[in-house]
């Protein structure tokens, strides 16, 4: 077994713990159940608030990248998994000029499959006049590009990137959802800073693992680790501090950063209440422990000054 | 582990002939399976539910309990660190304990654990007193792994059945000595004396509202009067709450559980409500330790903090569930 695969099998969990909570109703995705099974296992309440709070509140901060460029930008997914984003936002009218999905040949490949085998994904890539190339594990149309590579390679990921029509001079959203936890923390820098240097108008969004000093970030390390999934950025998560400063340090100039806990409080009010009232939460302080535990950091570097600035959750 | 009708129709015409002497070695048996976290027939479970059952039945409301006892909070059915609150608590009967609540779901072993505390209910009915929490409901079960666990052990939801019928034979809450009030949760806006609580008609599920379901839901919070719960049930309570309904009832301290705190116990206003939180390493996740409260025979206070088993005296579930995170 490859030290990567735990970290592959971390797409499965994630994919089915999303799944569940759409089907109870958290919030809405009619593309998720084309790429993962109903979930065979019940999730606890706070699995599906906190995945809630994640999807959309990176969700948020998307739209309004979207709408400061008028979609005049490209996004690019760091290990995106299973992820629906492009057919949602193409459903709400929202596409980007590029969309391009990275993540691990085994993981690519079978997004490749479902892409081919599902009218409903297939038709939103197909525009009038494009055409799709496909292999094995990688997948181009006019917008959307599906390509694997492995993140510690910045050469073969550049390569990818040029291979899906990535026009360096257009802003370009960056997106990871625990992604970058999983690999050494050099090799992370080396990534973040190869993306400031190479795209002059650029935005990130990472969400993962924060606080990981203390006792409940040390039971997680150990847990994970059970599982074949050892978290070899953990360093960079010590704080908000330190994953804002990991951006800060390598060329990106201005950013924040909230633990999920504070962002759970920003999120509409409204929607908050409807999706504490599908399911009892029996346990309040176990759903702060994981929030806390967690942090959306957002950077940008806004060369042509569009206003990347302005970009957050309020 | 299934049973066929012929067997387990022996053990009941088996069971309803044994003397006395015979039910009790098979009890002591019974504890001796489910201390090494074995579980125990599914027939034996049915006479275990109607021996407890003629024993809570007589247990009030509010159940006078005397001092010394040694008062735990929440386990959710992590069984082996429930060895490890034996093991730092002393053994039953050898001293007096009594549980408030939440025996069941978000832990591995919820069947052994619950089990395992109601043999020793049958076995030494005045030294373990067990009193229900929010998760001893049928609608909760459902949603927190006590269910899926029954069916998961038994292949079917018999036992489930069983247990959620003692659930609703559990006393609602506890007096030590009169003087400190042990309960779940908290305290109701629709009661202000005991003699309110022992007026509860408790034999039911857990309601969605009303005072049975407050004392099993409701949370202290530094304000004043009642608030509303982020749970979606029971109340906030403030201090001047806590102030009058200890002197209408001359009461020292109240004294419950229901919140994970990481520290294991923690006073709030002042030293008139006390959570005492059981279940160390919380749903295998949290790192937080876990206390229990000793009470003397005057009724004075000593906290014992305990950590979670070590991984190797666990053993390792035939399907291990996996704690969750967000990955």
């Amino acid at each position: 077994m490859s030290s990567d695969d735990g970290v592959i099998g971390t797409n499965d969990d994630a994919a089915s713990c999303k799944r569940y909570a759409v089907d109870k109703g958290y919030w809405n995705d009619p593309y998720i159940s084309y790429m993962v099974p109903k979930s065979s296992s019940r999730k606890a309440p706070e699995i599906s608030r906190g995945y809630y709070a994640r999807v959309t509140s990176i969700q948020l901060l998307v739209e309004k990248f979207l709408r400061l460029t008028e979609c005049r930008c490209q996004i690019v997914n760091l290990g995106a998994g299973f992820d629906t984003m492009y057919w949602r936002l193409s459903n709400a009218g929202l596409v980007p000029k590029g969309f391009v999905e990275v993540d691990f040949e085994q993981v690519t490949s079978r997004k490749c499959h479902f892409i081919k085998s599902k009218q409903q994904l297939l038709e939103a890539l197909s525009g009038e006049d494009s055409e799709i190339m496909m292999n094995k594990a990688e997948l181009h149309s006019a917008n959307y590009h599906l390509v694997s590579a492995n993140l510690r390679n910045i050469g073969s990921f550049e390569a990818k990137l040029s291979a899906s029509g990535i026009d360096r001079s257009l802003p370009t959203l960056f997106l990871s959802e625990c992604v970058l936890v999983y690999i050494e923390a050099d090799s992370t820098e080396k990534l973040i800073k190869w993306i400031a240097d190479s795209f002059p108008t650029a935005f990130f969004i990472n969400y993962e693992q924060v606080n990981m000093a203390d006792a409940f970030g040390h039971v997680m390390i150990e847990n994970l680790k059970a599982r074949d999934c050892v978290l070899s950025g953990a360093s960079a998560c010590t704080s908000l501090t330190t994953q804002m400063n990991r951006f800060l340090n390598n060329g990106w100039s201005g950013g924040d950063a909230l633990d999920m806990s504070a962002v759970y409080r920003y999120l509409p009010q409204e929607d908050l209440q409807r999706i504490e009232r599908l399911e009892l939460l029996d346990e309040r302080e176990l759903l702060e422990q994981l929030l806390s535990h967690y942090c959306l950091v957002w950077a940008y570097k806004d060369t042509s000054n569009l206003g990347l600035h302005a970009i957050s959750l309020s | 582990m299934r049973h066929g009708n012929s067997e387990s129709y022996f053990n009941q015409v088996w069971s309803s002939q044994a003397t006395e002497m015979g039910d009790m070695s098979d009890l002591d048996r019974q504890i001796e399976q489910l201390q090494r976290c074995e579980v125990i027939k599914e027939s034996e479970v049915k006479a275990l539910c109607a021996k407890a059952r003629e024993i809570l039945v007589e247990e009030g409301n509010v159940q006078a309990v005397d001092a010394p006892v040694t008062v735990c909070g929440d386990i959710h059915g992590q069984f082996y660190d429930l060895k490890e609150l034996f093991k730092v608590g002393g053994k039953v009967p050898e001293t007096n304990y009594l549980f408030m609540g939440d025996f069941v779901d978000r832990g591995f072993y919820s069947v052994e654990t619950f089990l395992l505390l109601l043999a020793l209910k049958v076995r030494y009915p005045d030294r373990i007193t067990l009193i229900r929490g929010n998760h001893e409901s049928r609608q909760i079960t459902q949603v927190y792994g006590f269910y899926d666990e029954c069916l998961r052990k038994y292949g079917s939801i018999t036992v489930w059945r069983y247990c959620t019928e003692i659930f609703d034979y559990l006393s609602l809450s506890a007096i030590v000595d009169g003087k400190i009030f042990c309960v779940h949760g908290g305290l109701s806006p629709s009661i202000t004396s005991l003699d309110q609580i022992r007026q509860i008609d408790r034999k039911q599920e857990v309601p969605h509202d009303g005072p049975m379901c407050d004392l099993l839901w409701s949370d202290p919070e530094d304000m004043q009067g009642w608030g509303v719960s982020p749970r979606g049930a029971g109340y906030l309570f403030g201090s001047d709450v806590v102030n009058s309904f200890c002197q209408e009832n001359e009461v020292d301290l109240i004294c419950r559980a229901h919140q994970l705190v990481m520290e294991g116990y923690k006073w709030h206003f002042g030293e008139m409500v006390l959570t005492v939180w059981s279940a160390p390493n919380y749903c295998y996740r949290c790192g937080n330790v876990a206390a229990i409260l000793e009470l003397d025979e005057n009724l004075k206070r000593d906290f014992t903090i305990f950590e979670a088993a070590p991984q190797e005296s666990r053993g390792i579930p035939s399907k291990k569930p996996q704690p969750d995170y967000f990955l």
